[in-house]
């Protein structure tokens, strides 16, 4: 009978009437915590179906239910209570404070709640509040440290710098790893736009970016972190089995805030920042240039400045302190007989970093309302809008920051501009080629705009036919539309060769325009618990899902400005457009089954099937199942339930993973050679492309001590992914093509999370909370596709012959570089010809890993009265970090280690006169004097500024706030937030934070490679929170 | 109205029912969204639009590989900088990299797969004259590639299914090209079918789509290669060489130009200012004494400045590869740079010759085939052809510079100022200079005075600046310093190699290119190793001599 109505339901069947039942009425009451005090936003929900509401700042509730239905109380941080309805009206809670507990009941995968106890898998939930209080604009960055396992890495810290997520380490080492974004329990699109979809993006050009000179904002951005009730990472393949290809990597699951039944009423947020530099990069101030400054003469290895030089300390004086606002208003409540919730929220965000000229606004729309439209249907409709302008500087080469760091002191950098309004050029220049952009006019004259339009709604409807099930099915559009121009200024050094002849400007001009409209649509059919015996019982639930993602970016790059200083295109002369288009389309049906023996035994198996347009037809349908368990032993053996209570866990899954859309079809494009025409990409066919297949382990345990007053989860996952899809790699050109997309990688990743939570203080008036999230992952090439003996994604090659090359042994996040030549004793060797370390004229490894040893998220929580205080620090153990910017400075005379130029040294080593790898080499002898024979400096290997194990304590946020008497002013607080305080660390530059390209780049990507990047600012808020 | 239960569950029931039915008849449809839309379909597009950018590769190749090696081998440049370049390269070195290895790229990929399309509809199509374009590409390409890397991949190339491509021998590829070259000649001559001159001239901008040009290049390609086969008195045939020339370009109307709008960057010339790609080359010693008397009896080549370009001091010199940079020269007697500039000029400046940016680049000449003419009389003992052929030479050639340096406005320079210094204009040879230079005895001499050295001297300053590929076969074909037989100076006047060679070459010249670095070495090194007699894998492969150079009877590899 249950079969058939399954499948009765799946062919559409589905709307029939829902059972008649007993008199509904309202039920209300008060919940209160373990001191009496009321808690307000507690959820109540009558388990079974879909009414749900929330207390108010009274703690009082109202819910419509009938007799015999279960009342279940839910509030982070404390034991859920369930209560049957009986003939009262009144159901009043207390609720437990806890650290941990089994019977929390969660969001997980595909929306679905279930209880803690039962889960199998590794998941974190981190609150919506605690994200929007740090006051980050963009939410991603405040998951750091909050979860163990997630590691967030913004690009730079220039406003709306993007930043890349990576959950338990880096198994694929040319794609991206990146999680799935849901949110409301649709896909999000977290892009960040590819700089190789701007016209001067296209292959074999001259000018493009590779995604390394321009940053775009990460499009999950758009999102008011105000918005959010809560966050649930789902860290393995394990959890997102069931979400299908894209969650490959993990799952982020976002849930917006609703409207609370009983309670209506407006919020106000309100806080302005202050920004400034966290640290200032430092060079030498005594040798002046050897003749400034023409092509190649900004090299600091002249003579000492004369005694009484005038030095301008430009590199100071060019931070600004950044002023920024947010503020957010937001009226929720819900019609007076709950059966209408609705959240409308506005939000108007201004983001004025520390870099003149840069900026990220923000401008929110949302509205979210539910609907019990009959008493077997639900519906949820969320819509919103954002709107943002994103102002970045350039990074990296072609950045300001080198352009600061090498401007002549003795010259006023702020002084840009000639009378006339032109760029000024210094020295012996003559032309605006060939030299460094002053960072004032690089940071006033080019651009990197984007203005973004982004909308994204959802409609749910969730349909009870039966009292043994639901039907949940979500539509959804989200729709991006973003207009990027990015200048090279006719005037600047990037720019001025792009003429099309003498007298003309030069300058170059990309405009683009995005849009990316993602269909998704998913059904679920949900089976509620069913008895089989008095003991076991089974709960399931079969789904489908349809995804649908488009983008449509048309550009164009003009050159050669008739007005240079007019921005259009309209008034560039040579131009070339490019359109890029890409869709995939993947069809999905899975199913999920729980057994629960005694509830403590809980066995779940899935299974997904997913069909999708970018792999071959005959290998484009996969099946992949996963399997977990849960163990209660504390229930189970009930007598070891007074020194601790927790759950053993184990996981298998398999997933399968497609590739980009147009992967294997080698596609003919528009030539820009002379007069046109049409020839072949560089990819080159590969019809038996097949999706790569990761299979994971996972065993894990949740305990809790002191009666659920300390908490400890820990997980071990081992994961091993196969037949991986390596982009764009190269064969033998006598195929007729140069770069193919193909399987062969195979990567193995390993580690152990671990988070503790604990309550040591709870008093009327004092409370203290504390979490740990403590993280070491491991991941690891263990072969590559023909032999190949390196992978690396060159993107990250940015200074100095240093790449994140991998090869087979190595970690995924290792460096290959130019790297030293030692002997069989790992001396240096020495060019018996110079007296100079003789640099690997090949990639080589030299055992460098940017993968942290651990890292550690410690948060802590102090409640005293009306004041409370929480803050989180950051830690990291180990990995390596290039410094590039060390590197160029080094190599053009500047950094503060060249000062000692005049000592006399020689370089410890052994000659390579043929007796290097002898018995007896010769020591190196030869002395150099830096200061006279330069290619000391010059000719350096990049190794020399990879940093080794590179630890860190990071204030990331920290909240002191205040709420104000009842009697002064209800429902208000004041708050102060700051975030990236301070930095206990051994590195040496900048910010080891940060990254050499976007997170477009695949593979481990730029992380550790410091190039040219602003570090990330200090910023203090001052604000208030008012509700009325 | 207020529906029914009853109907409305029927409605929804029907709605629904027919979505899921109406998707799931629908989802072989609704998967097919992975073809490429953004380029023209291979089944679909006009063959002519794959010519264009062959074309502009078939004329650039030269040039793109001209700021590595073979311009330094053949002493036509030599390096100013003092990185790694300038020891290896003007040492007769070659390592292991992509760069100076564009023909590579270009043969396999740029004409690869599209050259094979393109053949196939042009076929298919009755297109003859684009198809006998097509078969001149596919014999130029196996010509340029043997000559430049010996042995290549022939047999198995375009084999998408492969990963490991097996090398066939130097002689198989040169037969191969002939082949094509042969079936060029035949398809060029026909009329019928789909021929037309419109449809050829949307992808050819070489000749506007005239087919009788191309057929004329298709005989001087053949001729050319013909002539490479100088060390092989079996395979060496002057009559058919002289037939296949005298088929070949009439005048300097004939040549294979190809001139650069400069609507954008890649469609400016390589070797213009503004693409900047020879600012660290300054011309050679060896090319100086070519011109300025010192081999030919002390008469000065009238082109000499107007080809090359002068020292502050007005003189003309040029830098010797044994000499670490300038030498001795001080600042106003070194050399300007190719545009005739102290410094790097602007984007967009007025260059000189071939220097230029909207210059019309040639890719084979009615000069260059005379010189081809007047060896392969010369060997065949008919002198006076030779003279005649050889006065030919460089009397076209004169025209030639004259015409070149009338592309661009060169005649127009010396627009530049402190700090920048550069070269006056360059002018015209005049109708009076030519004439006297053709007079001249210490040029052209009387029939029985000519000798193989004048030649390949005079070739060298016809083809100095462009055809680096045929420069290179031609000195390897008299191993860099040989005499011709009886002959007291060398077939290249002058010519020595550098004293200290590359260290890896062993003590030996170079004789050809190792293959692209990451095509071949890191993808299909198994079958590099397998070369013979040295093997690719070896450090001194690129000193492995052309089998064509080497004596008759050498067995085939």
């Amino acid at each position: 009978m249950l079969k058939t109505s399954v499948l009765a339901t799946l062919l559409g069947i589905c709307l029939v009437a829902a059972p008649a039942s007993a008199q509904q009425r309202l039920i209300h009451g008060k919940v209160i915590n373990d001191v009496g005090d009321p808690l307000s936003n507690v959820q109540v929900t009558v388990t079974g179906t879909s009414r749900i509401t929330n207390t108010n700042d009274a703690g009082t509730y109202v819910i419509p239910a009938r007799t015999g239905e279960i009342l279940q109380f839910r509030y982070i941080g404390t034991q859920p209570i369930e209560r049957t309805v009986g003939t009262s009206d009144t159901i009043n809670v207390q609720l437990r404070r806890v650290a941990v507990s089994l019977n929390t009941v969660t969001v997980t995968a595909l929306g679905q709640s279930a209880a803690e106890r039962s889960l199998g898998t590794a998941q974190q939930t981190v609150q919506g509040n605690d994200i929007a209080k740090t006051q980050r604009m963009n939410f991603t960055d405040a998951l750091q440290g909050r979860v163990a396992g997630v590691q967030v890495n913004p690009t730079s810290g220039v406003p709306g710098a993007s930043s890349q997520i990576v959950l338990r380490g880096i198994s694929s080492i040319s794609s991206s790893n990146q999680p799935l974004f849901i949110l409301d329990g649709l896909p999000m699109n977290n892009d960040v736009f590819n700089s190789g979809a701007l016209a001067s993006g296209r292959p074999n050009s001259q000018n493009s970016f590779e995604n390394r000179d321009v940053d775009f904002t990460n499009r999950a951005a758009d999102i008011n972190p105000n918005d959010i009730e809560s966050i649930v990472v789902l860290k393995g393949p394990a959890a997102s089995a069931l979400y299908g290809i894209d969650a490959a990597n993990g799952a982020i699951v976002v849930t917006t805030k609703r409207g609370r039944p009983g309670t209506g009423g407006f919020e106000f947020n309100t806080s302005t920042q202050i920004q400034s530099p966290s640290k200032y990069p430092e060079i030498q101030t005594q040798f002046d240039t050897t003749a400034c400054c023409s092509s190649g003469g900004y090299t600091y290895f002249g003579p000492a400045y004369a005694p009484g030089t005038k030095l301008y300390d430009n590199v100071k004086n060019f931070f600004r302190t950044g002023v920024s606002t947010r503020n957010d208003l937001a009226f929720s409540g819900a019609s007076p007989d709950s059966r209408i919730t609705y959240r409308v929220s506005a939000s108007a965000d201004r983001d004025n970093g520390v870099i003149p000229n840069a900026r990220y606004d923000r401008n929110n729309l949302t509205g979210r309302s539910t609907a019990q439209v009959t008493q077997w249907m639900n519906a949820d409709l969320s819509m919103m809008y954002s709107n943002s302008v994103n102002s970045q500087p350039f990074n990296g080469v072609d950045g300001p920051l080198l352009g600061l760091l090498i401007w002549p002191q003795t010259d006023n950098a702020a002084n840009y501009l000639t009378p006339g309004g032109d760029r000024r050029l210094i020295g012996s220049q003559s032309t605006y080629t060939g030299s460094y952009d002053n960072p004032y006019f690089s940071v006033n004259k080019n651009q990197n705009n984007t203005k973004g339009h982004r909308f994204i709604s959802n409609l749910g409807v969730t349909v009870t036919p039966f009292s043994w099930g639901y039907l949940k099915s979500n539509i959804g559009i989200d729709a991006d539309n973003s207009d990027h121009l990015v200048l090279r200024h006719p005037e600047s050094e990037t720019g001025a060769s792009y003429t099309s002849g003498p007298g003309t400007n030069g300058g170059v001009l990309d405009v683009a325009n995005v849009t990316t409209p993602h269909l998704s649509e998913q059904t679920l059919f949900n089976v509620n618990p069913y008895s089989i015996t008095d003991n076991l019982s089974i709960t399931g639930l079969v789904g489908q899902a349809v995804v649908d993602d488009k983008s449509t970016t048309v550009a164009v790059t003009g050159n050669s400005f008739l007005d240079p200083n007019f921005v259009s295109i309209n008034n560039t002369i040579q131009w070339i457009p490019l359109t890029t288009n890409q869709q995939r389309r993947v069809v999905s049906g899975f199913g999920q089954a729980t057994l629960n023996y005694h509830q403590y035994l809980y066995l779940t198996a899935t299974g997904r099937n997913d069909w999708t347009s970018t792999i071959p037809t005959g290998k484009n349908s996969f099946f992949y199942p996963s399997f977990n368990t849960s163990f209660v032993f504390s229930d189970a053996f009930p007598s070891i339930a007074k020194y601790v209570s927790g759950k053993l866990t184990a996981a298998y899954a398999e997933v399968g993973r497609d590739a980009k859309p147009y992967a294997y079809i080698p596609v003919l494009q528009q030539k820009t050679t002379a007069y046109g025409g049409f020839g072949y990409d560089f990819w080159g066919p590969n019809p038996n492309l097949k999706p790569e297949w990761a299979k994971d382990w996972e065993f894990g345990t949740q305990l809790s001590f002191l009666n659920d007053r300390l908490g400890v989860d820990a997980t071990y996952y081992s994961k091993r992914t196969y037949d991986e899809i390596v982009q764009n790699i190269r064969q033998s050109y006598a195929t007729g093509f140069i770069l193919f997309n193909l399987n062969g990688a195979d990567t193995k990743n390993a580690g152990l999370e671990l988070t503790v939570n604990g309550v040591p203080m709870l008093r009327h008036s004092f409370e203290w909370d504390i979490a740990a999230n403590f993280a070491k992952s491991a991941g690891k090439t263990v072969s590559l596709p023909y032999d190949l003996p390196e992978l690396y994604s060159s993107d990250s090659w940015v200074a100095g012959n240093v790449r994140n090359g991998t090869m087979p042994g190595l970690s995924t996040m290792s460096l290959t570089g130019n790297f030293w030549l030692r002997n069989d004793q790992g001396k240096l060797l020495i060019d018996p010809a110079t007296g100079l370390p003789i640099a690997s004229g090949d990639f080589i490894d030299a055992g460098y890993d940017r993968q942290p040893d651990f890292t550690l998220g410690l948060t802590n929580t102090f409640r005293y009265k009306s004041l409370s205080l929480d803050f989180l620090l950051d830690i990291r153990k180990g990995g390596d970090v290039y410094d590039a910017t060390d590197w160029y400075l080094t190599t053009h005379g500047l950094s503060k280690q060249t000062e000692d130029r005049w000592t006399p040294r020689v370089v410890d080593g052994v000659l390579r006169d043929g007796k290097e790898n002898t018995a007896n080499p010769t020591p190196n002898n030869i002395v150099i004097v830096p200061a006279i024979n330069t290619n000391y400096y010059t000719d350096m290997s990049p190794e020399q500024f990879i940093e080794k194990n590179i630890n860190w304590v990071r204030l990331a946020d920290i909240t002191l706030s205040y709420t104000l008497p009842q009697r002064l002013l209800p429902n208000a607080s004041v708050f102060v937030t700051a975030t990236d305080l301070f930095m206990f660390t051994n590195y040496t530059g900048l910010d080891p934070l940060g990254s050499a390209s976007n997170p477009n780049t695949g593979g481990s990507g730029s992380v550790g490679i410091d190039y040219g990047n602003f570090g990330i600012p200090r910023a203090v808020n001052i604000g208030a929170k008012v509700r009325f | 109205m207020k529906l029914t239960s009853i109907t409305r569950t029927t409605i929804t029931r029907s709605v629904v029912l027919a979505g899921v039915l109406a998707l799931a008849a629908g989802c072989d449809n609704f998967l097919d969204v992975n073809n490429n839309p953004n380029g023209p379909s291979a089944a679909t597009v006009s063959p002519n639009l794959y010519l264009a950018p062959m074309l502009n590769w078939l004329v650039t190749d030269p040039q793109w590989d001209a700021p590595y090696g073979i311009p330094n081998y053949v002493q036509n440049f030599m390096d100013v900088t003092t990185n790694y370049h300038h020891t290896i390269l003007d040492e007769m070195g070659d390592f292991n990299t992509d760069v100076g290895k564009q023909a590579w790229r270009d043969v396999y990929w740029s004409w690869g797969q599209n050259l094979i399309d393109m053949n196939t509809k042009a076929e298919a199509q009755q297109r003859w004259d684009l198809l006998g374009v097509g078969m001149i590409l596919k014999g130029w390409g196996w010509e340029e590639l043997a000559g430049l890397h010996g042995d290549i991949i022939v047999k198995e190339a375009f084999d998408q299914s492969r990963s490991k491509f097996d090398y066939d021998t130097e002689k198989y590829a040169l037969d191969a090209a002939m082949t094509y070259l042969d079936s060029a000649i035949v398809l060029l001559q026909r009329t019928d079918g789909a021929v037309d001159a419109a449809y050829l001239a949307v992808g050819d901008h070489i000749y506007n789509g005239d087919r009788t040009k191309w057929l004329k290049f298709a005989y001087g390609a053949r001729a050319i290669l013909e002539n490479r086969y100088s060390n092989k008195a079996s395979l060496y045939n002057p009559t058919q060489i002289i037939a296949d020339v005298d088929k070949s370009f009439t005048s300097n109307d004939d040549d294979a130009l190809m001139k650069f709008l400069g609507t954008q960057h890649d469609d400016l010339n390589f070797f213009g200012p503004t693409r900047q790609n020879v600012t660290t080359k300054r011309q050679t010693q060896f090319t100086v004494q070519l011109m300025d008397g010192t081999v030919f009896g002390g008469t000065v080549d009238p082109r000499m400045s107007r080809m090359l370009a002068p020292s502050p001091d007005g003189q003309y010199r040029g830098l010797d590869p044994n000499q670490s940079l300038y030498g001795a020269l001080s600042t106003s007697e070194r050399p300007m740079n190719a545009w005739g500039y102290v410094n790097t000029p602007p984007g967009g400046s007025i260059g000189r010759y071939l220097f230029a940016d909207h210059e019309k680049t040639p890719v084979m000449t009615y000069s260059q085939l005379q010189f081809t003419k007047a060896e392969a009389a010369f060997r065949a003992g008919d002198k006076a052809t030779a003279l005649e052929a050889y006065r030919n030479g460089i009397s076209s050639h004169i025209d030639f510079v004259n015409a070149r340096n009338q592309d661009d406005n060169q005649t127009q320079g010396g627009r530049c100022s402190a700090p920048t210094v550069c070269a006056p204009p360059v002018t015209l040879i005049s109708d009076a200079e030519k004439t006297a230079f053709l007079a001249d005895p210490n040029i052209v001499p009387a029939a029985a005075n000519l000798t193989m050295s004048d030649i390949m001297a005079q070739k060298y300053i016809a083809q100095w600046g462009w055809a680096f590929y045929e420069q290179w076969m031609d000195m390897r074909r008299f191993h860099y310093t040989d005499h011709y037989a009886g002959e007291a100076q060398q077939a290249f006047p002058n010519f020595a190699v550098p004293t200290n060679l590359y260290v890896l070459n062993a003590g030996k010249v170079i004789y050809r290119l190792r293959p692209r670095y990451n095509s071949e070495y890191v993808w299909n090194a198994d079958a590099l190793s397998k070369i013979q007699p040295i093997s690719g894998l070896a450090d001194d492969y690129q000193t492995s001599m052309l089998w064509i150079v080497e004596p008759d009877g050498t067995p085939e590899h």
